[in-house]
């Protein structure tokens, strides 16, 4: 009852003051030169001194009375496009922005234009354009969607060949990472080294770190929304690069001359195809690879209906010989149709597959052996709606039906010839949501977004629960009994209602406050004790025994443009979180293929806290940011640190983060990056003792994370070479460049962790055993490294 | 599960030659000291010895401090009381002398151990399990990958008996000598790794089987073969409590660091669990473990 009083007073703010006749502007705003649909263009009125900004698709709509207007369309990199119309029936508008060119690119864009970041409602969102991405120094050479994220403030890493990130001191698993909407269960390639995204096949990535509207749900920390190319609709082209580790290839063009296109990339790795000749164990059928496939395709059926098809298959394998081996990957599929109902009603259909699944191999012969497989496979339908109501309101509203699989893990063990089966119950999940939400621009200074989320998730039969006997916290649980529940019955449900508000108020033309709330529930668990992140973790649902997490954020920020052409961007914010349901682990926790896994975890609650300065020069030939972050990120959990507050692995107090770009000349262009970040915090022993022979190290305080790891710091420089333009006086008709680059320059040896052991030397009985602190650096020298990239 | 990462390890170095390790000597919060007990006793012929110290400092590489002066007994539920009286030479050590044909301990019994230290009480039980005697040992040698020499591994056969909770502790000892490193540290529940992956009533698996061998490298960290003509093994299986398995997975994973790319599988540095406990409940800790072991063993020398 309380969500239709809420739904209705929503709609009662809207039908005030109707009278006048209106009509609706719309279009979809494309790049010329490939026709690739533009997120996030401004299109503004100067009459009404208001605009709207396209959506995912490109899609843009604005309805206003009866009147001359002349709109501007902008976009950064795009020359600006004014139109004048008189407006007296419904108009659509599709427009091509042109690319700036070169000489171009110092050109002043008009003050009067709207600018996103100042301007714009939202707030602790961070975009990056592949254009920049493509330009930051990286491991190896490679651009990485992952690893360029890292750069921004409140983004982190635990470590090179860490999966995943961190974001405002959330976890690993906290974090909802969409490939066109399909969720990715492990974003990463040869552990954390690079991404599962082919920066040939990616348009925009988009994340969302606070102020998450509510179309969005499903993880505590973030969301980060990366959409790919949808081809270029113009003509063909190739592009490719190769590097040190792996080539790729994209090709792409049209189907049908700018109604449908479509895009092809892979990727593979070659370090054991180059090796082959020389390595026993790769000549003897192992293998250490990985590659990916991205792929999309899109038809533009007519002015109110278009489809795209998207999908993406990645694996890493790693074989130690013909039959013993490991391999993982991500595979999805994504159809989705846009269909405006009316001038005014926009509205998408999503279904997506997505699937990770790792399995292993071991065993010399069939008398002997072991395989495991693991995968987490889901089904989802999305419808989504935007009704453009006016040039104040913006309502969206949907909703979600998620379904998934848990197969944690298909275990047959062949031990002397006899088979033993370990494998663990499939688990199956229904997760469904309903969302509403307007963004309204209330006065000329100050807008609102407000929204509510209700989600819902089950836990359905067959499957078999088990409950567990209290113990002192911390030390391992015993069960107590079990109950098998029948296919479609109700394991478990939980619901929730997740309010959405944040608001901008406009102080003067170049700054602004914006604040917001978010509440966020994760019904899905990333299971994992290890220092970093890993492929062999696995998802675990909310359970009779595992309570969905919950996170409630408050940020609150400052915005400012400076200098003339608005060429600096400044922004000040804070978060505050707090959330609930937070997993750790008893010591000596056993999470692969233990049925009684959810009686080796412990809840509690967390607290993050932070400050995230950002200033940026986006214009000239000198352009680039620094980004630094103060923050604190906490957990309280029973049986953890005498059960007082301790700090996460991820916990970084300071995290600084410069990046620059400059042009040399017409050819030569140089990037670089610079990261410092505080120590990561680890946990020391203070004693020392000895059972049977085995020398144990204990803490006598009962801490976790009592102190920190020298601070990381490491620059980056890369050059980049553009190929001639011109050739025997002809103007070329590919393009290339080059890419030299060179990884932790100074060489420092950044310790990823210390651990503590005893000598491995054997002991002869009677004398003392030798105990020693390591530190381990992942990489503990400069990698220097060349690519050469093309286009034709 | 540690095995598989061990695999991955080599492969991964060999991938990424970038990694670099430096012995350092961080600075420690302060410790005070703990009563320790080592206490694994079983019920193979001879004398039976309780071992108690005191932890030391982390970084302090001498024998660990005996605590001399306590006064230990273990009781088993059918009445009997074993006196465990200090030894006159190694103070620390309390030693239960057997009489003619005496054997400690029985299958199926309980025992409680009892330490009275220092005006304080402490006590800890332990039981008497089964275990499958071992059928036989066999060798077997391969190629070593990308090599002209061999590695000789031996392996053990034996199975489980049926029932669930078994839990079994299995030491070696090359040519007498005890393989105790923490990487060479093989416990089984039932046939296999853990309570949770239920392997039942059959022959162990492959990695019980031939986690009976040395770990050994020599100066440029290549794998030594764990045998060569010559070598004996001899192997024991000790049958352990649950809580003694769950301890010695715990001190497994925080004592074996092999180092290199795995780290990035350890789980964080924490204390390891115990089953001394103090009588009095704000009394002071202890740490150590109890168990009373019914063991087999057999032997073999490798000949080529």
């Amino acid at each position: 009852m309380k969500q239709v009083i809420c739904i209705s007073s929503f709609f009662l703010l809207f039908y005030s003051g109707f009278s006048q006749q209106k009509f609706t502007i719309n279009g979809t705003i494309k790049d010329a030169s490939n026709g690739e649909a533009l997120i996030g263009v401004t299109v503004f009125i100067s009459e009404i001194k208001n605009g709207v900004t396209t959506n995912e698709y490109g899609f843009y709509a604005i309805t206003l009375p009866t009147a001359t207007y002349s709109i501007s369309y902008s976009y950064v990199g795009f020359q600006l496009i004014s139109k004048t119309i008189e407006l007296n029936k419904d108009t659509q508008l599709n427009i091509e922005l042109l690319p700036e060119t070169e000489q171009l690119q110092e050109v002043v864009v008009q003050a009067e234009i709207e600018q996103a970041n100042v301007q714009n409602l939202e707030m602790s969102t961070n975009k990056l354009e592949i254009k920049t991405i493509l330009r930051i120094p990286t491991l190896f050479g490679e651009s990485d969607v992952l690893r360029s994220l890292q750069l921004l403030p409140g983004v982190s890493t635990v470590g090179e060949g860490a999966s995943g990130f961190n974001v405002r001191g959330g976890g690993v698993g906290q974090n909802l990472i969409l490939l066109d909407e399909a969720p990715v269960y492990n974003s990463s390639h040869l552990f954390g080294f690079f991404s599962v995204f082919n920066p040939d096949a990616v348009k925009d990535t988009k994340l969302y770190k606070g102020a998450i509207p509510s179309r969005y749900g499903g993880r505590l920390a973030s969301i980060l929304d990366v959409r790919m190319k949808e081809g270029n609709s113009k003509k063909l082209e190739v592009t490719g690069g190769i590097g040190s580790v792996f080539s790729r290839l994209a090709v792409e063009g049209p189907l049908i001359k700018d109604k449908a296109s479509f895009i092809i990339a892979v990727r593979r790795s070659y370090i054991d195809v180059l090796a082959r000749p020389f390595v026993q164990l790769l000549k003897d059928g192992g293998a250490l690879n990985f590659y990916d496939l991205t792929m999309k395709t899109n038809y533009n059926i007519n002015r109110k209906n278009r489809v795209y098809l998207s999908g993406y298959f990645g694996r890493d394998n790693f074989k130690f010989d013909k039959t013993q081996g490991f391999n993982w990957g991500n595979s999805t599929a994504t159809v989705r149709w846009n269909h405006l109902f009316n001038e005014r009603l926009f509205s998408n259909l999503t279904l997506v597959y997505s699937k990770y699944d790792y399995s292993l191999q071991f065993g010399k012969d069939d008398r002997n052996r072991f395989s495991w497989n693991s995968s987490i496979t889901n089904f989802i339908l999305r419808p989504q709606f935007t009704y453009f109501i006016n040039s104040k309101n913006e309502l969206n509203f949907g909703g979600d039906a998620v379904y998934y699989t848990f197969a944690p893990a298909n275990a047959v063990g062949v031990t002397n010839g006899k088979s033993v089966d370990i494998s663990l119950g499939k688990k199956y999940n229904l997760e469904t949501a309903l969302h509403i939400g307007n963004s309204q621009k209330l006065t000329s200074a100050f807008s609102i977004e407000y929204g509510l989320r209700f989600s819902n998730f089950q836990s359905l039969g067959p499957g078999t629960t088990y409950d567990y006997n209290d113990t002192i916290p911390g030390i391992r649980k015993s069960v107590t009994g079990a109950k098998i529940y029948k296919s479609g019955e109700t394991i478990a449900s939980y619901r929730n209602l997740e309010p959405r508000l944040s608001f901008k108020v406009q102080g003067n033309e170049t700054s602004s406050v914006k604040g917001s709330y978010n509440r966020m529930v994760q019904y899905l668990h990333l299971i994992s004790n290890t220092t970093a992140s890993n492929p062999l973790d696995v998802w675990n649902p909310s359970s009779n025994n595992i309570k969905p997490q919950i996170a409630d954020q408050f940020t609150l920020g400052y915005f400012k443009d400076i200098g003339e052409a608005r060429k600096y961007e400044l922004s000040l914010e804070s978060y505050l979180r707090y959330t609930q349901n937070q997993l750790d682990y008893i010591d000596g926790a056993d999470l692969l293929i233990n049925r009684y896994l959810e009686g080796d975890l412990l809840s509690g609650s967390g607290r993050a806290y932070g400050l995230e300065t950002y200033f940026q020069k986006k214009t000239g030939r000198l352009t680039g940011w620094v980004s630094y972050t103060l923050g604190r990120t906490e957990l309280k959990v029973d049986g953890i640190n005498r059960g007082e507050w301790y700090e996460t692995r991820y916990n970084q107090t300071h995290n600084l983060k410069i990046a620059a770009f400059y042009d040399i000349n017409s050819r030569w262009s140089v990037s670089g990056n610079f990261i410092y970040t505080s120590g990561t915090p680890t946990t020391f022993p203070t004693s020392r003792y000895i059972q049977q022979g085995i020398l144990i190290p204990y803490n006598v305080n009962e801490s976790r994370n009592n102190v920190h790891l020298k601070s990381y710091h490491r620059l980056d420089i890369s050059f980049r070479l553009e190929g001639k333009k011109v050739k025997n006086d002809k103007e070329r008709k590919n393009a290339d460049y080059w890419v030299f680059s060179l990884y932790n320059v100074y060489g420092r040896r950044n310790p990823f962790s210390i651990y503590f052991s005893q000598n491995d030397m054997r002991v002869p009985a009677g004398q003392p055993l030798q105990s020693q602190a390591t530190q381990l650096s992942i990489i503990g020298s400069i990698i220097p490294s060349i690519s050469y990239n093309f286009k034709f | 599960m540690k095995n598989i990462h061990r695999i991955w390890n080599g492969i991964l170095l060999a991938a990424i030659l970038f990694s670099c390790e430096d012995k350092i000597s961080p600075t420690l919060e302060r410790s005070t000291p703990v009563l320790v007990v080592d206490a694994w006793l079983n019920n193979r012929p001879g004398f039976q010895t309780i071992n108690l110290t005191q932890t030391q400092a982390y970084f302090d590489n001498t024998s660990p401090p005996a605590v001399s002066g306590a006064v230990v007994t273990v009781r088993d539920d059918k009445g009997t009381t074993f006196s465990f009286p200090e030894d006159d030479k190694k103070m620390g050590d309390y030693i239960w002398k057997p009489l003619a044909n005496e054997v400690f301990g029985m299958i199926g019994n309980r025992y409680t151990l009892t330490i009275k230290v220092n005006g304080e009480t402490f006590e800890s039980s332990s039981y008497m399990g089964r275990v499958p005697v071992i059928d036989s040992i066999t060798f077997d040698t391969e190629k070593r990958i990308g090599s002209k020499d061999s590695l000789t591994r031996a392996e053990f056969w034996a199975v489980d008996p049926a029932g669930h909770g078994d839990a079994y502790w299995i030491r070696s000892y090359k040519n007498g000598v005890l393989l105790n490193k923490p990487s060479e540290m093989n416990v089984a529940y039932d046939a296999g790794f853990s309570a949770g992956g239920e392997t039942d009533g059959v022959t162990f698996i492959t990695p019980i089987r031939r986690g009976i061998n040395s770990n050994d490298q020599d100066g440029t960290g290549r794998n030594l073969s764990p045998f060569l003509p010559g070598d004996s093994v001899n192997v024991q299986i000790h049958s352990i409590t649950r809580a003694a398995f769950n301890y010695l997975h715990e001190v497994r994973i925080q004592t074996d660091r092999p180092g290199g790319f795995q780290e990035l599988f350890s789980t964080p540095l924490a204390n390891v669990s115990t089953n001394i406990s103090n009588m009095k409940a704000n009394g002071t800790k202890a740490l150590g473990f109890f168990n009373v072991a019914n063991v087999s063993s057999a032997g073999k020398r490798y000949k080529k």
